[in-house]
Order: C-alpha cells, then structure tokens, then sequence
C-alpha cells in the first residue's frame, strides 16, 4: 500500500487539471472547432480526468483491500502548509476504506454524470464554463473526503459550497436561479458556522491539553485525524459536556450541508440548476459529506448519547417532513429533491442510532439510485420539450422504453422492495436504530423512535415515488390535452415569479429588472413549448449508457455490499472504538417482514391511487386539491416563514441597526467629531486674519507670557526652602 | 581682569534694541521698515552674544577661549543668515510691488483662513 | 562723582544712548528713508560698542557687511519703489495694534530685565582672553572647528543670491 500511496494525487489532481483545461483553453477550442465538434472535445476532455481518477482509485482501493484489515491506512503528505513550532497542518491526504469508498463513488458516479451532462448540455453556449465548474466540483468534493486533517476537510466543505454555488446558478441570468443560488451559499455558511466552531472548540480543547494526547516525539499535527482520533476516546470521555457540545457544533455543519431539517430547504431550491447538477451535488455527492463527516469523525459522536439523539431525532423529523412534502409536488425534480432530504434523514438516523457503516451504506445505494432517477428525469424533461411538471406526463414507457426501464429500476431500489439496493441499506438503517439504545437523551430511547419514524417514512417513500413513476411513465398522455386553465395557471405563476423578485434586491441594480431580463437572449432556451403535437424521443447514447449502469448497480449494488457484510468489514474491520457492543437487529421484532410490510403498504396505496392516472384531487385546479396537499405543497410554510423571517427580519434588524445604530449614534458622533474640529477650526481661523503685523502681535503676547509664566515660576521655586541642597553639601563636605 | 562696564550695561543696550525692534514690527505697516525693524533685533543678539563672549562663561567649568570664540562665530554666521534673508526678502517685496503696486502689509492678506 | 565713572563708562553711556536712540528713530520716523539712516547710524554705533568690547574684527565686519552692504541694498529698494515722498505710504493710525504692541513689548521688556540683565548688573569680571577678538584667532576658528557651519552658510548664501535674482528679475 505503502508503494502505490502517492498515486492518490493524480486521483487528486486530475480533476483540477480537467478543471483548468476547461477554464483556460474551452472558449477558444469551441472557437477554432466549430460549437459541435468542439464540444465533442472538451466533453472528453471533461469526462476523461474523472474516469482515469476513477481506474486509479479502483486499482488502490483493490490494493488497500489486499492488506491487512488493521493496516488499512496510509498518509501521504504532498507539502507542508501551515508550520508553526506548535501546531503544523500539511497538505496531506489520508487513504483508507472510508475515504477509497468515497473516491470510488464521487469518480464513479461522477464520471457518470460527466457523460450524461455531454449530452444534457449539448446546446448550452457556456459549455467549458459548466464542465469548469464540475470538473472542480468533484476536485473539492475528493480534498473533503481524502483530506487528513480538519483543515483540509474545511477547504473541501468550502469548496464544494462554492462549486455548488456556481452551479446552482449557472443559469444565472435567470432571478430564480441566482436567487436560489444565494439560498443555498447562505443556508450553507449558517452550517459552516457550527463546523468552524466545532473546529476550533476541538482545536482548542486537544492544545489545552497537549500534554496528555499519546503521541509520537515531534508530532505536532495536532489537527490530523490520525493524530487526532485516537486521543479523542482518551480526552474526550472524561469530558461528556465538551463531547456533546463538539459533537453537536459539527452536527450543525452536517445539517447546512446535508439538508437536514432547519437548513433542508435550500435543497429543493436547488434544483433549479442543470439536472446534471442536481443528480452529482444535490443526490449524489456534495449532500453526503455530512454522513462523511460524521463517519470520519465517529469517535466524537459516539461519546455523545445526547448528541446521537439529536441526529437520530433530527434525521427522523427530517425524513418525515420531507417526505410529506414530496406528495405536494408537481415538478418532477422537486419530487425527487424532497426524497433526497428524505433519504438523508434515513442516512442520519443510521449514524445517531450507532450504526455508522449504514450511514455509508444508504449514501452508497442512494448514490447508485438517486443518481439514477436524476438522470432519468432528466431525460425525461429533456424528452418532454424542458417541461417539468407531472401534470403534463403520462404514458412516457411508449415513448422513452430505456429511461423508463431504467428509472423502474431506481423507483424499485428506493422503494425499498427486497433485493434492490435501497432495500438492504434502509433494512440496515432500521435494524440499528430499533435495536440499540445509543441515542439517549434524558432517559429516552430516542433511537427507537426515531427508527419507528423510519419505518413510517419508508411507506411513505414507497408511496410517492409509485406516484411520481406512475403520473409520469403510465396513465393517459396528458400533454395531448392541457386544459388551459393549466396555462393560464402556469403564466400568472410566473408573472407573479417575477413581481416577486422584483421586491427583491434588484432595486438596487444587484439583479436584472424584468424587461432587462426579457431583454436578455435565453441561449438554453431556445426549445418550442410543450404542446398537444409534441412527440417525445428517445434520449442519445450519452445519456441512456450512464442509466443503464446506475440501473445495473441500483439492482445489484446493494445486495452485493450487504452480502457477508462486506461494506461493515470493509468500513469499520475492527469494530467502533466505545460502542462495541452494537445489535444490527432488534429482538423480538420480524424487522424484514416489517420493512417488506412497509414498502408494500406505500406500494400499494400509490397504485390505488394513481394506477389510472392523476386524480382529479391533484390537477391543475389547485382548489379541489386536499387541505393537507396544499399545504405539502407549499412545504408547510416552513420555506416561507424562514425566507420571510430571514429576508424582512434581517431586512428589518438591519434597518433598525442603520437608523439607531448608524445614523443614530455611530454618525452622530462622528459627524459631532467632524463639527468640533470644524468649529474649534472655525474659531481659531479668526485668528488667522492673514495680516503679518497681527501674527508679530502675537507672538509677542505668547513670548511675554510664556516668559512671564516661567520667570514667576522660578521665583516660587527661590522661595521654596533648601534644604536637600544643604544636605547636598553635607554629603559633599564629609 | 575687571572691566568698568558692568556686563548688565551691554544687556540692557541689547534689551532695549530688541525690544524696540519687536515693537516696531507689530507697529509699523511700511515692510521695509519692518525688515529694518529685524535687523535691529538681529542686532540687538549679536551685541548680546559679544556681551556674553567677553564676560566669560557663566556655565560652570567650561573653557573661556572656546566661549569667546563660539560667541564670535555665532555673530559670524548670524550675519551671514541676515544678509540671505535681507537679499531674500527685500526681492519678494519687488515682487510684490510689481505685482500689485503696493507694499502695505495690511493689504496682503490672502493667506487670511 | 562715584568712582565707577571713568572714561570708559562715560564712552559705553554716551554709545548705549546713541543706540538706544536711533533705534527709537527707526521705528518712530514715517519716513522710510528717515528710518533707514537711522539705522546706519545704530549699526555704527554697533560697531563702536564691539570695539569696546575687544571684538575688533567682528565690528569691523559689522561696518562693513551692515553699513555697507545691508544698508545699501535697503536704500536702493527704497528708491526703485519711490517709497521717499511721505505720500507713497501713509500711516493709517491703528491705535488697538498700537497699544497693545507697547503693552506687551513693555512687559517682554520688564521680565527679561529682570531675569536677565538684573543678575549680571554687578558682573564685571571678564574671562575672555585679551585679544580674542583678533582675525587670527577667528580666522583659525573658522577654517577648523566651524567649517562646517561655516561651509553651510556659503551655501545658504548661494542659494539667497540665486532666489532673490529669480523674485527681483523682470519677467521677459
């Protein structure tokens, strides 16, 4: 292992190199080819990098699996990046299964996606810049999981925020997509922030106590996690308050990054970025890095019932409420963000309840399937002439038999039906969140309840995907036929889209006004509208061949990582550190027939209810919509009430802040700075009269003075007794 | 040695040239008459410096011939300083003249805040 | 008569009130050309008073640099600007400035008398050495431990030389 280690940083740097070949020479490239074959080119040059990251990282995860189980480790340090003689932080990368699992994942699906988004963007303009933008993307998304100290992981948090920033917003003449693009930067610092003050409440917990870490002579990578770890269980549990608050401080970076529950909602937001984007960030990957994150640190969590609690119970919560607000949605994409939220709620309750590998093992399988259904609804909506409400579906399995096949694979897989991946993962989950009792908090077995949630929540899974397959691939073609109170109600949205943003920021010329907007030449665009003569095709090879792969490993994905536990051995070969007595299965309780129960429940309600097609209850007449549909719909008013509080109540702090604060008092004394000098100046330039003979005057009055003080002050000083200049002559005489 | 002039005396000529001189600049309008008006006050310090140099040094210890001297070499070169700013000044105030043909110096107040 | 008059007192007297005098004729005349004889008269006397102080050479040059030179430059600027008529420049009275300027000089005066010249009424030793006065020893003086001031000055001559050629020239 020791040998092949340093070939990590081609898996490093490839990408960057791909990034900058994208950067630097696709404009002139495109240019010199001519928009298609230059397109051609660079859409190899931007999936290259990423495969050959891909074969390298499968060959050293083959040879990290060939070593020993307790010697699956291996640093390489590239350069020294901060050295101070107390602490230094290298640029170093950390090659174990946690992290080759990751690589393996963020290359392979990314490579992928790659290739799917050479077909996808064909017609967009700024091709180089979207393959810039993924391209650096994966490159920070693989510092995250390879860095090998706190340090890097931050660049590669922060990097990964950036990428997605730059992505969500790529379209970003558009108000909406900047506007979402904003969300999701801003959600994401509030996360940020707990992470950073994790950090640094670890950084400065560890130098408090230097003197007690185990550690090598001369070590001082204080921040580095194989440095850092191991000395956490010793330090750290005598400590369970500071355990719980750094557990809890990273938790909340998790939840900004992986969308859990008072920061999931710049996910579905999210969305409005190329569907690419939103298979590789908002599916895939970058979402994910949480569950990394709380994989890479476990020790910390593990100390900490009260903070396992709180993720397991947020996670719950979180599956729940997204899960619930997926059946409120129209838009085919937002369906499957909300699944997304959903999903990683799962992935949380796994980690909270102990069972850390089955955090890893639903981000493996949802990868594999969530990656799926992205692309394929993708290929749907670029099939269905860039429309993307379900409304308009129907019948698509005539028209698009490859997409379809594909997408029933991953609607099986995420439906939980037995031998698909999802199955296996969330059995996994469920297994260890009924069965420990790790995630305490005040005496409750906050674990149980939360993998109870879970069961609900995969019913309810099962549920709204049948009615997101079934409202797209089966049923009428209801495109054939769009009532036109359905365009009507599709316009007054989009007027109202934009008198809205025109409240925003735009006033003060930060964003495009209306008419500049319209004004602008939509280049990805210039599609016909969806109408009754539209005939769906058959997406290009590009972009079924990654379906079928991602179908391929959503069949047999999960049951080969579940099968002789291989991902837990592969993972965690010698067992958790402090919890080491973990059950993987409740006793007393038939989890697999309940877990079958529960897929099959969802399974069967969404067929009853949609087998013929959307429902009147659910059309384009929002009115005879269900009460609690509409408000699912409208994510609970949680999206607004946040937004609202955020935009009017920070809009209103501020303003109070401006006019107290600012102008108030902070003005108010410089500007009463400002007229002191200005009126003393004032009044000494009456002084200043510009005559010469004055100036002499005087300086004749201040010398007299002056002089005067002095002479006065010397006589007092004559008539002052003196005595120490006798005793000086005393001295002076003996 | 004693001298029968009191080194005082020598002071007070001094004293009074100063003074008269320092009067006259704040009283007298005419510049030119105000340059003169320095060369008196000048003046006035040489004959003080001479005064001092001669009735020896009235710091402690110190060596008289170099006192002597020091005084006579500061009334060198204090000479020298009035004779540039004579030549100096005396050119503005053509300047000024030529410029705006007058030389009161009530009237030249631009430089008023 | 007290035995402190002697022919060199009677001399200072008679030089002191000469001085005194004329300067009051500098300030008090209104006439510039008045003002200016006036102190050609004070610098002679000047001079006078340094040669009873035994600095020869100094009141050689005062007669010569002053007198000569100084004085006569201030007399020509008086005649090219035709300031000689009593009408070229009219004193306005100005009685505030007036005032005020004999209030403070006085007082300038009464505090430096006394802090100064009061203390050195008596003093009548003299420690400089007999011919201290003399070019040799000045001149000796000049060239070693004050040549740097004394090269500084040259320079500083040079430069009022050039300045007041620039400020007096005519514009071509």
């Amino acid at each position: 292992m020791e040998a092949a280690k340093n070939l990590i940083w081609l898996v490093l740097f490839l990408p960057v190199v791909g990034s900058l070949i994208q950067a630097l020479i696709g404009g002139r490239v495109l240019k010199q080819l001519g928009p298609k074959k230059g397109k051609g080119l660079m859409g190899l040059l931007a999936v290259t990098p990423i495969a050959i990251a891909f074969g390298i990282g499968a060959y050293l995860t083959m040879q990290l699996s060939q070593a020993e189980p307790s010697s699956r480790h291996a640093v390489a340090t590239l350069f020294s990046w901060i050295d101070f003689s107390s602490i230094s932080i290298p640029f170093e990368v950390i090659i174990d299964p946690l992290s080759m699992t990751m690589v393996l994942i963020i290359t392979g699906i990314g490579s992928l996606i790659h290739l799917y988004a050479t077909g996808y963007m064909a017609e967009e303009k700024e091709y180089p810049r979207f393959f810039t933008y993924l391209n650096l993307f994966i490159a920070a998304m693989l510092i995250l999981v390879l860095g090998n100290n706190l340090a890097l992981m931050f660049i590669g948090w922060e990097g990964v925020g950036v990428c997605s920033y730059l992505l969500i917003g790529f379209w970003y003449k558009d108000v909406v997509n900047a506007k979402a693009a904003n969300k999701a930067f801003i959600v994401n610092r509030i996360g940020d922030w707990g992470l950073t003050l994790g950090m640094f409440l670890l950084a400065s917990f560890f130098l408090a106590n230097i003197g007690k870490m185990q550690v090598a002579a001369g070590e001082t990578r204080w921040l580095s996690y194989d440095v850092l770890l191991p000395n956490a269980v010793t330090l750290l549990q005598s400590n369970p308050g500071i355990a719980t608050a750094i557990a809890l401080l990273f938790f909340v970076g998790a939840c900004g990054k992986s969308a859990q529950f008072p920061l999931y909602f710049w996910l579905p937001d999210a969305m409005a970025g190329p569907t690419p984007v939103s298979a590789l960030i908002h599916a895939a990957t970058m979402v994910t890095s949480g569950v990394v994150m709380l994989n890479r640190l476990h020790v910390l969590f593990e100390l900490s019932p009260v903070a396992s609690a709180v993720i397991a119970m947020v996670g719950a919560f979180t599956a729940l409420f997204a899960a619930a607000i997926a059946f409120g949605q129209t838009d085919i994409k937002k369906v499957l963000a909300y699944s997304t939220v959903s999903q990683l709620g799962f992935m949380f309750i796994g980690c909270g309840a102990g069972g850390y590998w089955t955090g890893m093992f639903h981000v493996t399988t949802h990868a594999f399937f969530k990656a799926l259904l992205f692309l394929g609804s993708g290929a749907v909506i670029y099939a269905m002439a860039h429309n993307q409400d379900m409304r308009n579906y129907g019948n698509l399995r005539k028209y698009l038999p490859i997409t379809f096949a594909t997408m029933f694979i991953g609607f099986l897989a995420i439906a939980g039906v037995p031998g698909l991946a999802g199955f296996f993962s969330k059995e996994a989950i469920l297994g260890y969140a009924l069965g420990n009792h790790h995630a305490q908090a005040g005496g409750y077995n906050l674990g149980v309840v939360a993998g109870w949630t879970g069961l609900v929540v995969a019913a309810m899974t099962a549920c709204y995907m049948t009615r997101m397959t079934w409202l797209t691939f089966f049923g009428p073609e209801r495109w054939r036929a769009i009532p036109e109170a359905a365009h009507h109600d599709h316009h007054e949205e989009h007027v109202e889209h934009h008198a809205h943003a025109d409240h925003g920021p735009d006033e003060h010329g930060f964003f495009m006004t209306e008419d500049e907007l319209h004004a602008q030449p939509h280049e990805h665009e210039h599609h016909h509208d969806l109408d009754a003569s539209h005939a769906p095709k058959e997406v290009p090879p590009s972009m079924y061949v990654p379906l079928v792969v991602l179908a391929a490993l959503s069949l047999f994905g999960g049951y080969l990582l579940h099968n002789n536990e291989m991902l837990e051995k592969w993972l965690y070969p010698t067992g958790l550190p402090v919890l080491t007595e973990l059950e993987k299965h409740p006793h007393g309780l038939p989890l697999m027939a309940l877990s079958i129960g529960a897929a099959s429940l969802g399974l069967a309600i969404g067929l009853f209810m949609y087998w013929k097609g959307l429902p009147a209850s659910e059309g384009w007449d929002l009115t005879k919509w269900a009460p609690w549909r509409r408000a699912a719909a409208n994510q609970f008013g949680y999206d607004d009430a946040m937004v609202s509080s955020a935009v009017e109540g920070g809009d209103q702090i501020a303003t109070a802040l401006w006019k107290r604060v600012d102008v108030g008092i902070v003005d108010r004394i410089v500007n009463g700075l400002g007229g002191l000098a200005n009126g003393v100046g004032r009044g000494l330039s009456w002084f200043q009269t510009g005559q010469v003979r004055g100036y002499a005057l005087m300086m004749l009055a201040g010398v007299a003075l002056l002089l005067g003080y002095v002479a006065f002050k010397m006589k007092a000083r004559e008539t002052e007794p003196m005595e120490h200049v006798e005793m000086t002559q005393e001295v002076a005489r003996r | 040695m004693e001298s029968s002039v009191p080194l005082g005396g020598y002071l007070a000529v001094g004293l009074m040239m100063f003074i008269v001189g320092v009067v006259g600049v704040v009283i007298r309008r005419n510049p030119i008459v105000i340059f003169m008006c320095i060369e008196l006050m000048l003046n006035a310090v040489n004959l003080t410096l001479l005064a001092f140099a001669k009735y020896g040094p009235i710091v402690k210890g110190a060596d008289p011939t170099q006192t002597a001297m020091a005084g006579q070499m500061m009334v060198i070169f204090v000479m020298a300083v009035a004779a540039a700013e004579v030549a100096v000044g005396l050119g503005i105030i053509m300047a000024i003249y030529r410029l705006r043909h007058t030389i009161d110096v009530d009237e030249m107040s631009v430089m008023r805040g | 008569m007290p035995e402190w008059v002697d022919g060199k007192t009677i001399l200072f007297a008679m030089l002191a009130g000469l001085a005194g005098a004329t300067a009051i004729g500098v300030v008090a005349f209104g006439n510039a050309v008045r003002s200016a004889l006036c102190l050609v008269l004070n610098f002679f006397t000047l001079a006078l008073l340094y040669f009873t102080l035994d600095a020869e050479m100094l009141g050689v040059t005062q007669v010569i640099v002053y007198t000569g030179a100084i004085m006569v430059l201030f007399l020509f600027v008086i005649m090219l600007l035709n300031l000689g008529s009593p009408a070229a420049l009219e004193e306005r009275p100005d009685y505030i400035k007036k005032a005020l300027g004999f209030m403070f000089g006085g007082a300038l005066f009464g505090v430096v008398a006394s802090q100064v010249v009061r203390p050195f009424i008596e003093t009548k030793q003299v420690f400089a050495p007999d011919n201290y006065g003399a070019p040799q020893g000045m001149g000796k003086a000049l060239f070693t431990t004050y040549v740097w001031p004394f090269e500084m000055a040259s320079i500083l001559l040079v430069i009022g030389i050039v300045g007041s050629i620039l400020l007096a020239k005519r514009r071509v």
